[in-house]
């Protein structure tokens, strides 16, 4: 398949996994919409070099995945550009950053911890918001957005620019693959179409954008979404989980939970 | 005259000044006439279509759906009276599931959700479709998502429903199951297709264009058994009516 094909299956795929029928994808997006934020804002308030701490943080995203019934390696997968970008954030730190430290008997530059903390809180933080994507569709996501009185405009905007991805993409690759099977000897486009092909894919995404349109206003759309139809209300359980989940995150603030646990399972050895 | 109907009077549109795709186009249809909109490519059969739905108002002459004069100001209402089925399935369906796409209209016109539910699940059985419910649109054939688009119309349960090459791309039996459902309306409906058996299925009159104008406008059986007239104006008689020739 190609790049474009690949992207747009990648989309189709993460629609499909975030409309299964799991116990969390049916929790209330506002719900897994604050757990994520909360998270994300615990991950980076954690200080530069408690790394022990911050990695009793790892619970939440390896719980979800878990309970979702999620494939890691298929979401490295999926990640595998964002990661490392992420991970290059603090590459330079050990070279700044050399005060002299031990962390668990091994002695290191602060700068290594503090860059091992960095990309941790950034991996965290990825993959919490990928856990987000993948259990809740685009059209809850924006419920959720409507529920905390983000704008209207702004929240039609993020589903239709989303909506319309597909739209353009799918452009993009009749028209690669038309020319790919007229150039079949050439790598890639070559540049004396660019502008032709270009021109034309503006066109054409712009023509299917307005039929696209016109379909809504022909079905009654005036400006805004029903994002979600069966507005759904905050059971019980989510309030459980949300809860839950805050008391988790407040622990391992306060204190390492891996630790504590590595503790008490050595006592049990001694 | 009955309280559903569309009148035409002497409209003339183009998009661009000086060149008019539609010339002085009149007719009128009543609450059960269904008519076969058939004529060459590029005579204005969708231009047509899409001025009674208000998707072109700078037109000269007189449109009018149910009395309502389709005016920018009137769409609204017009639009809840009229289904419009598009040539391109792809175009017509946005959400991710057959079940949103389908409950997209009900959900804009403010029904309570179990009203929704009510009138998706009668376009799903009324499209004979039920088994699609939660099916991915992407996942979907070229067959199933035409239907899909025709039960998108059904839940807004039109008085009118336009169709713009219903039976395009469509295999036979989708394609027999298609006139089925176009049978079971009683409504007035305006389909403009090329396929003339369908239309000899499914539509009592026919409205003949050839360049912008209305050529002929009387019983289907008529004009699509006129060899003559078919083939002066760019078509030709329906295939069952042609000897096949096998090589």
């Amino acid at each position: 398949m190609s790049k474009i094909g690949n992207a747009i299956h990648e989309i189709h795929h993460m629609d499909l996994i975030a409309e299964r029928d799991q116990w969390v994808n049916a929790i209330h997006p506002l719900i897994k919409f604050v757990i994520t934020i909360v998270y994300i804002a615990v991950v980076v308030s954690f200080y530069k070099y408690d790394i022990l701490g911050l990695a009793g943080m790892v619970l939440y995203p390896l719980a979800g995945f878990i309970l979702a019934d999620l494939s890691f390696k298929d979401s490295l997968k999926r990640l595998r550009i964002v990661l490392p970008l992420v991970c290059f954030i603090g590459i330079f730190n050990p070279f700044f950053d050399r005060i002299p430290v031990e962390i668990l008997g091994i002695r290191m530059n602060a700068g290594v911890i503090s860059m091992i903390t960095l990309m941790m809180k950034g991996v965290f933080t990825v993959l919490a918001s990928y856990l987000l994507i993948a259990t809740t569709t685009i059209e809850k996501l924006c419920y959720a957005f409507r529920l905390l009185h983000v704008p209207k405009i702004l929240v039609t905007q993020i589903l239709l620019t989303y909506r319309y991805i597909t739209v353009l993409l799918e452009e993009v690759n009749r028209v690669t693959q038309a020319y790919a099977l007229r150039a079949p000897k050439q790598k890639g486009v070559h540049f004396k179409v660019w502008g032709s092909l270009t021109g034309q894919l503006l066109l054409r995404s712009m023509d299917r954008a307005g039929v696209v349109y016109e379909s809504m206003l022909l079905r009654g759309y005036k400006g805004s979404f029903d994002y979600i139809g069966s507005k759904a209300k905050v059971r019980p359980q989510d309030i459980v989980y949300l809860l839950f989940w805050i008391a988790i995150f407040a622990l391992c603030r306060k204190v390492p939970i891996l630790v504590v646990v590595g503790n008490m399972v050595g006592g049990l050895f001694v | 005259m009955s309280h559903i109907h569309i009148d035409v009077q002497n409209v003339s549109f183009g998009y661009e000044k000086g060149k008019e795709i539609l010339k002085d186009i009149s007719f009128h249809g009543g609450e059960n006439d269904a008519i076969g909109l058939v004529g060459a490519n590029g005579v204005g059969k969708s231009t047509l279509l899409k001025l009674l739905v208000g998707l072109n108002t700078e037109y000269t002459g007189s449109i009018r759906v149910e009395e309502i004069p389709v005016e920018k100001d009137m769409l609204p209402q017009i639009r809840e009276k009229i289904g419009y089925v598009f040539q391109d399935s792809d175009s017509q369906l946005f959400m991710s599931t057959a079940y949103q796409d389908i409950a997209f209209a009900p959900r804009n016109y403010g029904f309570p959700e179990e009203e929704v539910e009510r009138r998706v699940q009668h376009a799903l059985e009324m499209t004979g479709i039920t088994h699609l419910k939660d099916k991915q649109i992407f996942k979907m054939s070229g067959g199933e998502k035409k239907l899909v688009s025709i039960a998108t119309i059904l839940s807004m349960t039109p008085d009118i429903i336009l169709m713009d090459e219903p039976s395009i791309a469509l295999d036979p039996r989708n394609r027999r199951n298609l006139i089925h459902i176009l049978n079971s309306f009683d409504h007035l409906k305006i389909i403009a297709s090329h396929d003339l058996d369908m239309i000899l299925e499914t539509c009592n009159r026919t409205i003949l264009m050839a360049d912008g104008k209305i050529i002929c406008d009387g019983p289907t059986k008529e004009i699509l058994t006129d060899k003559i007239l078919l083939e002066e104006n760019g078509l030709e008689l329906p295939m069952c009516m042609q000897h096949p020739v096998i090589r």
